[in-house]
C-alpha cells in the first residue's frame, strides 16, 4: 500500500497577533482611532481578574481582547509595544490594601488620571441578577457611545476627565452613523455631593410603541399564540390587556428612526428606547492626576498634604519594583502604616 | 473423613461446625501439634467466612459452648470406654475437657483461638464502649488514661483553628474589598441612571434622525447638492443640539461632528479641509453661546489636546 502524503499539511504559524487588522484612522472623520490596553499591574485577587476582563470586553472592539501580560513585564514594555500597534489609552488595575486603582493614562506621554475603585460588580453578577440578561452575538463588534454628566461644573479636573474619556472612544459621525451599530452605551455620573463617579454599561434595544404587547410579541417571537379560549383572531388582535409598568413609556424615551431597524422597528414609526444593563457597574472616585504616564508633577490630587505623598510612594513602589510583588505589597502595606501614624 | 464418621455414627449433632471439630480432635489428640491439612484449612476457612459476630449473643455463646462442651465429654468418654487402647487419651481426653471447660477450648489452638480471641475482644470492646458512653463527647471511648493530656491537646488545635479561621477571614476581607453584589430589583438610583442614559441615547438618535432625513432628499454626488446638504446639515443639527442641551439637565453625549468644523466650501473628507485639526471658529462661537447657560458641555472639539499628533 502506498503510503499517503497529507497534502493538506498546514505550515507551523506562530500567531502573535493579539489585535485584528484595524483601520488606524477613521475613513471619515479622518480622526485616529483611538484602541486601548487594559491591563494589571501586581497580583491581584480573582475577582479583580474578572474585572480586568470585563473592561476589556467593554472597550471592543478596539483593544487587545487576549493580552498576553508576565509578571516580568515593565510599563516600559507596555509603551514600547503600543507605538507600532498604535495604541492610545492605557487602562490599568491595581490594587492596595485599602481599595483598587484604576488608572487611565494617556499614551506615550499624556497624563494619567488615578480614579480610587470604591465599589465595583462583575458582569456575570449583573446578570444573574437579573431576570431575563440579554446578550446579542453581535454586541460587541461596534464601540460604544458614552455619555457624561454632571460634569459640566466647569473645574479644571473635571474638563480634563471629560476630555480623557470622550477621546477613549471613537468619534461618531452623526450624518453617516448607522443606529443599528450603536448597541452599547457606557454612563459616566458624576456626583457633585459625594465626588463619586458612577460608571454603568449599559446595552441599546429598540421596540416599537404603539402596538399592542401580544402583537409586539408575536411579531418578534414568532410563537404562534394559543387561541384556545379566543373566538376570532380579532380577538387576539384587539383584547385590551392590563398595562404593565414598562408599557407606560415616557414621552422622552420615544424616538422616531430614520430607517428601518429589523423587522420590526419601521422608519418614521415611533419607537422606545430600552437599555439594559451589562458589563461592570463601579463607583469611582477621581483622586490624582498627573502630568505624565504614572510619573511627573501632580497637577490634581484629591486629598492634599501628607496623603499625597503617601499615594505617590504606593504608586510609584508598585511601577518601579514589578518584579518583586510580594515584597512590593509589603513595602505598601508598611508605607500606609507609616503614612496612618504620622497623621 | 471416615474418622469423622465413625465417631459421630448414631450421636446427635449440634452443627456442622462442631462436627468438623470434633473430627479434627482425633488425630490432634497423638500429635499435639498444629498441622493444619489441607480438608482442615478448608474447614477453617469455612469457618472464618462463616463467622459473624453480629448474629451471636453473649447468651448465645455461652450456651453453645456449654453444649459442645457436654458433648465433647459425652463423646470422649464414650469412645475411650470403647477404646481401651487410649487410655492416655482418656486421661488427656479429661484433661482436655476440663481445659476446655475453663479456658475455652485451649485444645486446638488454630481455630479455637481465632474465633474465641476474637469473642473475647468482642465483649472487652462492649464493656469499655459502655462505660465511655458517659465520658464528654470531645475524648470519646479512651483505653488510655491520660485524659488529660488528650483534653489539653483537643483544646489547643481547637484554639489554632480558630486563630486560623480569624486570619484567614481577614484576608479574605482585604481581598474582597469594594466587591459589591449587585441586588436583584432596580433601586431608585439605578433607575436615575438609566434615566439619564436613556435620555442621551434619546438624543442622539433624534439628532441622527434629523441629519439623515434631511439629507434623504439630495444626492450627495452632485456638488452643488454637496454645498446645500452641508449647509442644512449643519445648521439642522446644532440647532438641534442647541435645543435640546438648553432644555436637558447636564447630558454631555460625545457626537463627532465632521459636519460642524466645516465651511460651505470644503471638500467632503476631513483632511482636505483647510481647517482640518484646527479650531472652528464658528464652532467656538457657539460654545461661548453655550457657557451663558453654563449647563452642557457639546459635541467633541476639534481640538487636540488630548490626542497627540504623531502622524
Amino acid at each position: 500500500m502506498a503510503r499517503f502524503r497529507n497534502k493538506k499539511r498546514t505550515p507551523f504559524v506562530r500567531v502573535r497577533q493579539f489585535t485584528k487588522k484595524q483601520p488606524t484612522v477613521d475613513h471619515v472623520t479622518g480622526d485616529k482611532i483611538p484602541k486601548s490596553f487594559v491591563f494589571c499591574r501586581g497580583k491581584l485577587p480573582g475577582t479583580l481578574r474578572q474585572l480586568e476582563t470585563d473592561l476589556r470586553k467593554l472597550m471592543l472592539p478596539f483593544t487587545a481582547l487576549k493580552l498576553k501580560e508576565k509578571k516580568r513585564n515593565n510599563l516600559k514594555d507596555f509603551l514600547n509595544v503600543s507605538g507600532p500597534m498604535g495604541v492610545t489609552h492605557f487602562l490599568i488595575l491595581s490594587k492596595t490594601p485599602t481599595a483598587p486603582y484604576l488608572r487611565v493614562a494617556r499614551t506615550p506621554q499624556g497624563p494619567t488620571l488615578t480614579f480610587k475603585i470604591q465599589e465595583y460588580s462583575l458582569a456575570t453578577e449583573i446578570a444573574q441578577s437579573q431576570v431575563r440578561p440579554r446578550s446579542p452575538k453581535d454586541l460587541f463588534k461596534n464601540p460604544p457611545l458614552i455619555v457624561l454628566s454632571g460634569f459640566g461644573t466647569g473645574e479644571q479636573h473635571l474638563k480634563l476627565t471629560t476630555i480623557m474619556f470622550q477621546n477613549i472612544f471613537p468619534a461618531i459621525d452623526v450624518n453617516t452613523v448607522k443606529l443599528s451599530s450603536c448597541q452599547r452605551i457606557v454612563l459616566l455620573n458624576y456626583n457633585k455631593d459625594t465626588k463619586l463617579i458612577d460608571f454603568r454599561h449599559y446595552s441599546i434595544r429598540l421596540q416599537p410603541i404603539g402596538v399592542s404587547r401580544r402583537i409586539r410579541k408575536f411579531v418578534q417571537n414568532h410563537q404562534v399564540p394559543d387561541l384556545r379560549n379566543l373566538q376570532d383572531v380579532s380577538d387576539f388582535v384587539t383584547k385590551v390587556g392590563y398595562g404593565s409598568e414598562s408599557e407606560v413609556d415616557d414621552e422622552a424615551a420615544t424616538v422616531s428612526l430614520p430607517t428601518d431597524l429589523g423587522r420590526v422597528n419601521r422608519a418614521s414609526n415611533k419607537s422606545a428606547v430600552k437599555l439594559q444593563e451589562i458589563g461592570p457597574r463601579m463607583t469611582l472616585q477621581l483622586t490624582k492626576i498627573e502630568e505624565g504616564l504614572c510619573s511627573g508633577g501632580v497637577i490634581f490630587s484629591e486629598y492634599v498634604n501628607n496623603d499625597k505623598s503617601k499615594n505617590q510612594k504606593t504608586h510609584d513602589e508598585e511601577d518601579n519594583n514589578e518584579e518583586e510583588e510580594e515584597e512590593e505589597e509589603e513595602e505598601e502595606e508598611e508605607s500606609e502604616e507609616e503614612g496612618e501614624e504620622e497623621d | 473423613m471416615e474418622s469423622v464418621e465413625v465417631a459421630n455414627r448414631g450421636k446427635r449433632r449440634n452443627s456442622g461446625k462442631k462436627k468438623g471439630k470434633m473430627a479434627s480432635k482425633r488425630p490432634r489428640l497423638n500429635e499435639y501439634k498444629v498441622k493444619i491439612d489441607k480438608k482442615m484449612k478448608k474447614v477453617f476457612e469455612k469457618r472464618a467466612r462463616d463467622y459473624n459476630s453480629d448474629d451471636e449473643d453473649e447468651d448465645e455463646d455461652e450456651a453453645e459452648f456449654t453444649e459442645p462442651k457436654r458433648k465433647e465429654e459425652e463423646e470422649y468418654e464414650v469412645e475411650f470406654s470403647d477404646n481401651d487402647e487410649e487410655e492416655q487419651e482418656e486421661e488427656d481426653g479429661f484433661k482436655r475437657g476440663e481445659v476446655s471447660e475453663d479456658e475455652d477450648g485451649g485444645i486446638q489452638p488454630g481455630i479455637t483461638k481465632f474465633a474465641d480471641g476474637i469473642k473475647a475482644f468482642r465483649l472487652a470492646f462492649k464493656k469499655i464502649v459502655k462505660k465511655s458512653g458517659d465520658d464528654d463527647d470531645v475524648l470519646g471511648p479512651v483505653l488510655s488514661a491520660h485524659k488529660k493530656l488528650i483534653a489539653e491537646k483537643l483544646g489547643e488545635e481547637e484554639a489554632e483553628k480558630k486563630v486560623k479561621g480569624e486570619v484567614k477571614k481577614e484576608k479574605n476581607l482585604i481581598r474582597e474589598k469594594g466587591h459589591v453584589k449587585p441586588v436583584n430589583y432596580l433601586d431608585a438610583h439605578e433607575k436615575f441612571l438609566l434615566g439619564i442614559a436613556t435620555k442621551g441615547v434619546v438624543k442622539l438618535f433624534n439628532a441622527v434622525n434629523k441629519a439623515q432625513t434631511a439629507q434623504r432628499g439630495l444626492n450627495p454626488s452632485r456638488s452643488r447638492d454637496e454645498k446645500v446638504i452641508k449647509k442644512r446639515r449643519k445648521e439642522a443639527f446644532f440647532s438641534e443640539l442647541g435645543r435640546t442641551s438648553s432644555q436637558s439637565a447636564k447630558t454631555v453625549v460625545k457626537v463627532g461632528t465632521s459636519g460642524g468644523s466645516v465651511d460651505d466650501d470644503a471638500p467632503g473628507w476631513a483632511p482636505l479641509r483647510d481647517n482640518y485639526m484646527l479650531t472652528n471658529p464658528k464652532l467656538k462661537d457657539w460654545d461661548k453661546m453655550q457657557d451663558k447657560n453654563d449647563e452642557d458641555d457639546f459635541g467633541r472639539q476639534p481640538q487636540t489636546d488630548s490626542s497627540s499628533d504623531e502622524d
